[in-house]
């Protein structure tokens, strides 16, 4: 049920000074205001309306208002794989052109899952059975039930992986009867064979037209560094092979591959290489005994070491069904590694936004951006605070005062 | 009780093959290349001009209207006359009944004759495979649909793939070809997804699909120019979502394949322009299908119905609709998506669906309103012949 507070004729003043009336509008207030651009707002409030931030500030609650502990901006999760089972065309390995977009379900209960958790925003990713699987697509993940209507930004980054995964299943043709998953890769080395193949292939096309094939103009764009590259790679072998084949590609085209290394686990074993690639680095949910996927190992201090490194880092759940993995848990397990609630907070809503490039519309609570709050029963990212409420594109869609 | 009263004329019924299925000729030649007009029909045997009345006492139309005391004037096999207490001309052949008198049933895809020989998925497009090549007429599925009252089917290949073929429109006495190449088949549900080959994905397929519109030859090209009308499969609400945005951005008219999940998309399927063949809803089945139906109906979306026979039992073509019924569909309406709408969707409106002059004289004689379940099927004429039940 969404619910539109109604607040007529009262006037806020935003911390910009500026005076706002508006008789659609909601307020929430709370004991602490996080805006992730490092202000702490104390005894404050954010106020939203046609969809939009419209003041946030010092503000004193009326009887009777909308009242949290605190309140943050709605957090992103840049490894959503909200699909359906059809967002792989696996018939071929290598598939840039292919957008997950159009392979989604608006309808899936999975959305207000995230939602309820106080993801508002997702990047979801084609799954990774290919090795290049496609174009990935920033959401909102509550609203009109179209994905049109709840894109933040098409082709907002080109989706890869390096590792196992992409060779998981497939066999060499000999030895057993032919089949579908007689195809390539088979191996790690087949993976980045097929990565290097692909760029290759796109830097001729760029040169030669007839030599143009499905998404060679999507790795172009890769290349040059206009289009986000989203590479999945646990482990620090998989990581390597990753700033390797970039940088080599930037030998060959100017403008160079903006990486982002999803599911870095084990991105703290190459320091120094990490900080010579500048690559972004999304860290997958902790792991109780550190082992992660591909055999990579992710302690609990490796957010706070990457953010010593300067290294941009996000959070992740890879949409965790268990609540203790959700990402508001992800940023507690961060600061129990060490992290600062601001640095934890920043790895949740404004770093991602940043990485794909819709800090314009998300990301931090300022005058302007999409009205997108997650409101807080305690302090963010402690284990006894929970995400109570949500406001998405300005509508109260999780409504606190309902579980009371 | 109902009583079948045939009051024979001078000439009687001795001109009329009783037997179903049997062609009198014109069936063989009967192939209607132009669609909607009556040109291109081979001429009928030469036989003294005579007319038939059928009289019951409500007349079905087709198009939503049901009149009292109805009676039909029927010339070689064609709708001369139809209204309410016409004067039977003398001489003429009467069949009166008291029950009703609706134009034969329309099942908009199906598998008579045809079975398994119209699941081809071994190739992701094959928009040239034609099912009106693929069917056996002599089939006894056709017998069985006729005893339903079903007089015409959409026999359609299985959209198991992105393009499976065209569909054809076959009348069910003898198997004659109305109309060939009815409708391109698309397939955009998950069906059309293969897990060992081409497409495996959706945007891949859509892709493909896109890529055969966007310079469209053959029957993408009739399709796109709305010379073919399109019959998109689509399963659940992302799928019709995709569908509808595919038939937006191609110009595509025609319908929809599938309806289970369509509740949820009711407005925009109706703007959309496109028609919806419904079911086959089966008793127990999701509730949600016959509640999305009704809904569909309610926003003045055109409806037809899928049979898929002989997997399922021609009855449950009135099942379907009944269930509709019980789930808030107008009745009426649920006689016209059998009928008059059934023909509109699979483009055959000039020819069969509904009684009208000039229209075939396909009609099934009930014992009581075609939309309850309890009355049953009297006589079925096509072609103004007796093909099923009645008295010699």
């Amino acid at each position: 049920m969404i619910l539109h507070l109604v607040t007529p004729l009262l006037f806020f003043v935003s911390s910009g000074g500026e005076a706002v009336v508006d008789s659609q509008s909601l307020t929430v207030y709370a004991d602490v205001v996080y805006t992730s651009t490092g202000e702490r707002i104390e005894n404050g409030g954010v106020t939203v309306s046609d969809g939009r931030i419209r003041a946030v500030g010092a503000m004193r609650a009326p009887k009777d208002a909308l009242h949290v502990a605190a309140i943050t901006a709605g957090m992103i999760d840049l490894s959503g794989h909200v699909t359906t089972g059809g967002s792989v065309e696996e018939s071929r390995e290598v598939t840039p052109e292919i957008r997950v977009a159009g392979t989604l379900d608006p309808f899936s209960i999975s959305w207000a899952r995230q939602l309820r958790s106080g993801v508002t925003t997702v990047l979801v990713s084609p799954d990774d059975r290919n090795v290049i699987g496609g174009l990935a697509v920033a959401l909102k993940t509550g609203g009109e039930k179209s994905i049109e209507a709840r894109t933040v930004k098409a082709d907002a980054a080109l989706r890869g992986a390096f590792g196992s995964e992409p060779s998981r299943g497939n066999h060499p043709a000999y030895g057993r009867p032919t089949d579908f998953y007689s195809r390539r890769p088979t191996t790690r080395m087949g993976v980045e064979w097929e990565w290097r193949k692909a760029m290759y292939d796109a830097v001729a096309a760029s040169k030669d037209p007839a030599r143009t094939f499905p998404g060679s103009d999507e790795l172009m764009r890769a290349l040059k560094g206009e289009l986000v590259v989203v590479a999945q790679a646990w482990a620090t072998q998989d990581i390597r092979t990753a700033i390797f084949l970039v940088e080599e590609m930037a030998q060959q085209v100017e403008g160079g591959v903006r990486l982002v290394l999803d599911a870095g686990a084990e991105t703290w074993k190459e320091p120094d290489l990490l900080k010579r690639s500048k690559a972004a680095v999304i860290l997958p949910p902790f792991a109780h005994a550190g082992r992660t996927t591909d055999g990579a190992f992710m302690a609990w201090n490796v957010a706070r070491r990457l953010q010593d490194l300067g290294v941009t880092i996000a959070l992740s759940s890879h949409d965790a069904l268990d609540d203790g993995a959700r990402l508001a848990m992800q940023g507690a397990y961060a600061r129990r590694g060490g992290l600062t609630l601001d640095e934890a907070l920043a790895a949740v809503t404004i770093n991602p936004a940043r990485m794909i490039g819709i800090d314009d519309r998300v990301g931090s609570i300022e005058i302007g951006k999409d009205g997108d709050l997650c409101l807080w029963s305690g302090e963010p990212f402690q284990a006894t605070s929970r995400v109570v409420g949500v406001v998405l594109d300005g509508e109260l869609v999780v409504d606190p005062r309902a579980a009371e | 009780m109902h009583r079948l009263m045939l009051a024979t004329a001078a000439l009687g019924f001795a001109l009329a093959p009783a037997a179903i299925g049997i062609d009198d000729g014109d069936g063989a030649a009967g192939v209607s290349g132009g669609g909607n007009g009556r040109e291109g029909r081979a001429e009928r045997p030469l036989v003294p001009e005579r007319t038939t009345a059928y009289r019951a006492k409500k007349l079905v139309l087709g198009d939503g209207r049901v009149i009292d005391d109805g009676v039909v004037l029927v010339e070689e096999g064609v709708i001369r006359r139809a209204g309410s207490g016409l004067e039977i001309p003398a001489g003429a052949g009467v069949v009166e009944h008291d029950g009703t008198l609706s134009p034969g049933l329309i099942a908009l895809h199906s598998y008579e004759g045809g079975g398994a020989d119209l699941f081809d998925a071994t190739r992701a497009v094959m928009e040239t495979a034609d099912v009106s090549l693929a069917f056996d007429p002599a089939s006894g599925d056709f017998a069985r649909a006729l005893a339903s009252g079903v007089t015409a089917i959409v026999l359609a290949p299985t959209p198991a793939s992105l393009c499976p073929g065209t569909t054809a429109v076959v009348k069910t006495a003898g198997g004659t070809v109305v109309k060939k190449d009815a409708q391109l088949a698309l397939g955009l549900g998950a069906a059309a997804l293969k897990p060992n080959e081409f497409p495996t994905g959706y945007a891949a397929a859509l892709a493909e699909l896109e890529g055969r519109f966007a310079d469209p030859k053959g029957n993408f090209g009739k399709a796109a120019s709305g010379n073919l009308p399109v019959l998109i499969q689509a399963g659940t609400r992302h799928e019709i979502q995709r569908a509808l945005a595919f038939a937006r951005r191609f110009q595509l008219r025609g319908a929809l394949l599938g309806s289970t999940w369509a509740e949820d998309l009711v407005e925009a399927i109706e703007g959309s322009g496109l028609s919806v063949v419904c079911g086959p809803v089966d008793p127990g089945g999701d509730a949600r299908e016959a509640r999305s139906i009704a809904a569909l109906s309610k926003a003045g979306v055109r409806l037809g119905f899928a049979l898929d026979a002989p997997a399922r039992h021609p009855d449950s073509l009135r099942f379907a609709v009944a269930l509709a019924v019980r789930a808030g569909m107008d009745a009426g309406a649920g006689l016209k998506a059998l009928t008059g709408d059934a023909a509109a969707i699979a483009g055959v409106a000039g020819r069969i669906g509904r009684i009208e002059p000039g229209l075939d004289a396909d009609l099934v004689l009930w014992s009581g309103d075609p939309a309850d379940l309890g009355s049953a099927v009297v006589a079925v004429y096509v072609d103004g012949k007796l093909v099923h039940g009645g008295t010699e």
